[in-house]
């Protein structure tokens, strides 16, 4: 088991900025998902911890020893990729071989290490077959392999699972977190869907345009999201930001005023221009002081997601039981519940003003 | 499509296309004909007999095999020098990073266009400087001058078509970055690299002005000088003579073409006409 | 361990050591055969040269006046623009169409490919005796096959007489050469997604007006790649020209490439022929930087 450290690292390719100033401590066997849209740095991050790209500055350390000059093959890593990476000339056993011949383990050695990888994954009857005659899931399993088999101390997964079929995806989610769990190994997740990061990570990384956003539990940053990027990023459909202002108790959205609890809120928050942001199941429909007309009702099955016109003219999700039968054009009364108001900073991307455990009750996501 | 345009395209298109390929039967068809049938008015189309004279006469009489044998020689040193040469150099231009590699790059391209009546009469007097004129090496080190920027140029968009994840995991597997070249890069570029090799091959094969200059004596004369030499020298030109050496010369690229076409034509998409 | 932050870091250092390793060998035969002769050419253009002893002396810009006042230098652009545009055309029509041809499912479609292929790979050497048989005036097949097609009456003189010989080189060279233009044409043509066909015809358009929407602007880059690329390659040809006619007659089918030859190995002025191949050079410039900028673009 080993930690990893990232203090200060910057990567800049010429005149861009891929990654300013990103500091992370990941503890030993811990599960961190890099979360993040295309282009946030989340990738740029893995392949500098891989040793594949070099930070322009700063330094990486892995169980507490720096690596910034070490090549990939000695940093005690395994990577998986999402394009999986398989030699498309050589055999499946030969692939998951080929990382312990580099390390000079002799040849029954090997081949044990090997059996023993593909026990664990299933891919006996593969052996002697080559990547191009393996579906996506098999590929990926057997990138699986080649990664397990040499026993690193970390693991570096590429967005693993996005080359998958969504019922693939799920089943392969299931057997990481399992594996990660008799693994007990640290592991480094990069990924852009929200869903992996929440249900496997015991930490997400959240990274938009080569920052660190926010750096906590799935509940965390579920329920306090450091700002608005991490507010509207995480969660389907994502947060509603109401773009007002607060006065006294008040938060002021055009013509209506929403009581607030200000002791929800930092002792600082000064009246002004905010934002208020609530989650889609907080909205309660039916009594409250907003009007709003429903402009779209779609019906996923298990629940209702409406999208409501206010009076002022902003547009806001609301999430609401599958049975409830809400026409469009009709005109709804609503309230925000409380506790679970957020106030931001305004800006593009405005840091939030709660308290630190305030903003709906901490729902425990994954069992420890 | 309807039965009778389909069967008009088809007419159509064979026509032209045989009328394209007329040269090269003519070529052969003529080397077939005895000497008596040749100077017929009209030709005759078909050749009434079929005689091989000229081919036993052209390999048994005629300096023809040493020329063979001296193009042989030149087309594959060139191409391998060439090709070893390029696949360093393209691996090194495609996946390292160092200052003036882009301007290198531009620098293959230019010399790629480069005339080669540019460059002759200064490698005409580096060759006589350096003692190398008449000898096949001058000629290898001449090709190079188009077949270097050429390869390089091929192998370079090779190189950009294998997946960098492979060479990556490579590294992370524990290769250095030659153990991964060796390990993982050249065996996903080899049609790439026959292609090239084929390219090349033929390049140095059919080259005519260098060997022109810089060669006058018989005995390291390739095909292309060899062969016109012959018409030149000849009192009376014989055609059919002069047809024979023609199929005789073209047939390594017959071979190509029976056996190994789909690599020359791979190797056009990354010749640069990508558009 | 106190590296300076804006020190590359150790290991980016090694990698780019070893890629400059990598390509010494191949910048060292780039500078010996290339770089240095083309340096050369401009050194010895200042100079005067005969060529058997290779003896001469310094005479400044001498031979570029002459370039300049001259006739040579001009006509023979003027004939190599001649050659360059006419033998261009035929290619790039003779391609296009036997390309769209040679798309469809026709019989024998990869052998039909291979044959329309062959001269593009043919040694020049090869094409060019292959073709002054054809040519020729007594015995040619070319002159028989027109005369019993009633074309012409009397046996032409292919190569030895203008304009003729003219259209002679340029018929061959666009024999030779189309072949690139249709592999690059049909290569584009096989990725034109067949929606856009589906779309046009139920739009309502017919087989011409779906070659004019459709086929041609998809082909718009490719063609402007290939003319750039042919226009450059052909104005440089020099093999087919001088095997076939060496120039003549007299001068009127020598182009630039020639002319440098001429002047060089015939004429003995090494010098002379040196200042023409660089004027020569300059006014290839405009293609290859056309060309390279758009390569560059796209890469």
């Amino acid at each position: 088991m080993a930690n990893v450290t990232l203090s200060k690292v910057r990567k800049s390719f010429g005149a861009f900025t891929a990654l300013e100033e990103l500091n992370m401590e990941i503890a030993a066997g811990e599960f961190i998902a890099l979360l993040g849209p295309s282009g946030c740095g989340k990738s740029t991050t893995l392949r500098i911890l891989a040793g594949l790209e070099f930070p322009t500055s700063g330094e990486i350390s892995i169980d507490d020893r720096r690596v910034n000059d070490l090549p990939p093959g000695k940093r005690d890593i395994a990577m998986v990729f999402q394009s999986y990476a398989l030699y498309p000339h050589m055999t499946v056993a030969e692939n998951i071989a080929y990382p312990l011949k580099k390390h000079g383990v002799k040849r029954p050695e090997r081949e044990a290490a090997v059996r023993q990888a593909a026990e664990l994954l299933q891919l006996e009857p593969l052996l002697d077959r080559k990547p191009k005659q393996l579906s996506g899931g098999q590929q990926q399993r057997v990138a699986l392999g080649r990664a397990l088999v040499r026993d690193p101390k970390v693991f570096l997964l590429d967005e693993p699972l996005s080359n998958l079929d969504a019922k693939l995806r799920s089943y392969m989610r299931a057997e990481l977190i399992e594996l990660h769990r008799r693994l007990g190994k640290t592991m480094v997740y990069v990924t852009h869907d929200q869903l992996e990061a929440m249900t496997m990570a015991t930490r997400i990384a959240v990274m938009h345009g080569g920052r660190l956003q926010q750096f906590d539990t799935p509940e965390m940053v579920y329920n306090c999201p450091a700002n608005r990027f991490v507010a509207s990023f995480i969660g389907t459909p994502s947060m509603n930001q109401l773009e007002g202002r607060v006065e006294g108790g008040a938060f002021i959205l055009g013509p209506d005023r929403i009581a607030i609890d200000r002791t929800m809120f930092r002792d600082d928050l000064a009246d002004g221009p905010a934002v208020l942001g609530i989650r889609p199941e907080y909205i309660q429909i039916g009594r409250g002081p907003l009007q709003a007309t429903v402009r779209l009702a779609e019906n996923t099955g298990h629940e209702t997601i409406l999208t409501l016109e206010l009076s002022e003219g902003s547009r806001i999700t609301a999430r609401v039981e599958a049975g409830s039968r809400h026409k469009v054009g009709q005109v709804l009364s609503l309230g925000l519940q409380n506790d679970a108001v957020h106030l931001f900073e305004p800006g593009e991307n405005g840091a939030r003003l709660n308290k630190e455990q305030t903003g709906a009750a901490v729902i425990p996501m994954r069992a420890q | 499509m309807p039965r009778a345009r389909h069967l008009i395209l088809n007419l159509v298109t064979w026509s032209l296309v045989l009328l394209i390929a007329f040269p090269l039967f003519w070529m052969i068809i003529t080397s077939v004909k005895p000497q008596s049938e040749l100077f017929r008015i009209p030709p005759t189309w078909l050749p009434e007999t079929v005689t091989f004279e000229h081919y036993w006469r052209l390999l048994s009489e005629t300096p023809f095999l040493r020329y063979f044998r001296n193009s042989v020689v030149l087309a594959t040193t060139t191409t391998l020098f060439v090709v070893s040469l390029g696949t360093l150099g393209a691996y090194s231009l495609v996946r390292f990073n160092y200052r003036g590699r882009e301007t290198l790059a531009m620098l293959v391209l230019f010399t790629y266009l480069l005339p080669s009546v540019v460059l002759i009469i200064p490698l005409y007097m580096m060759m006589v400087a350096i003692g190398l004129s008449n000898t096949l090496m001058s000629l290898i080190l001449a090709h190079t001058t188009f077949a270097l920027p050429y390869a390089l140029w091929l192998l370079r968009s090779f190189m950009e078509g294998v997946p960098k994840d492979l060479e990556s995991a490579a590294l992370v597997d524990g290769a250095t970055r030659m153990g991964a070249f060796r390990d993982v890069i050249l065996p996903q570029l080899l049609p790439g690299i026959i292609s090239t090799a084929l390219f090349t091959f033929i390049l140095s094969w059919n080259e005519y002005l260098y060997a022109l200059v810089l060669v006058n004596s018989d005995a390291v004369a390739p095909l292309t000088t060899g062969v016109m030499s012959m018409l030149i020298s000849a009192f009376n030109i014989e055609w059919s003579l002069l047809m024979a050496a023609s199929v005789m010369m073209s047939l390594p690229l017959i071979v190509v073409f029976a056996f190994l076409q789909s690599y020359l034509t791979s190797g056009f998409g990354a010749g640069g006409v990508k558009g | 361990m106190t590296a300076i932050a804006t020190d590359p870091p150790m290991l980016e250092r090694r990698y780019a050591r070893l890629g400059v390793v990598l390509i010494a060998p191949t910048i060292l035969v780039f500078s010996l055969v290339i770089v240095y002769p083309l340096l050369a050419a401009i050194y010895l253009s200042l100079f005067s040269i005969y060529t058997p002893t290779l003896q001469g002396e310094f005479v400044g810009l001498d031979n570029y006046a002459k370039l300049l006042t001259q006739k040579a230098f001009w006509s023979s652009l003027g004939t190599t623009l001649i050659w360059t545009v006419g033998t261009l055309s035929l290619q790039i029509l003779a391609g296009v169409g036997l390309a769209l041809l040679l798309h469809q499912n026709i019989w024998f479609r990869s052998l039909a490919r291979s044959l329309v292929l062959f001269p593009y790979f043919l040694s020049t050497v090869v094409a060019v005796l292959v073709w002054r048989w054809l040519f020729n005036d007594l015995y040619g097949a070319l002159n028989h096959g027109l005369m019993q097609l009633g074309v012409i009456d009397m046996p032409l003189d292919w190569l030895g007489s203008m304009p003729n010989a003219m259209i002679g080189v340029i018929l061959v060279g666009a024999w030779k050469y189309f072949p690139f233009v249709v592999i690059a044409v049909l290569a584009r043509l096989q990725t034109i997604p067949e929606h856009l066909y589906e779309a046009a015809r139920i739009d309502g358009a017919g087989p011409v007006s779906r070659f004019f929407d459709v086929t041609l602007p998809q082909l718009r880059s490719v063609l402007t790649v290939i003319i750039l690329l042919r226009a450059i390659w052909d104005f440089k040809e020099f093999d087919l020209l001088y095997l076939l006619t060496g120039g003549g007659p007299v001068t009127s089918t020598q182009t630039l490439s020639l002319l440098v030859y001429q002047e060089a190995f015939g004429l003995n002025r090494m010098g002379q022929a040196a200042a023409y191949s660089v004027g020569m050079m300059l006014v290839m410039l405009v293609f290859m930087i056309l060309y390279i900028r758009r390569t560059g673009r796209e890469s």
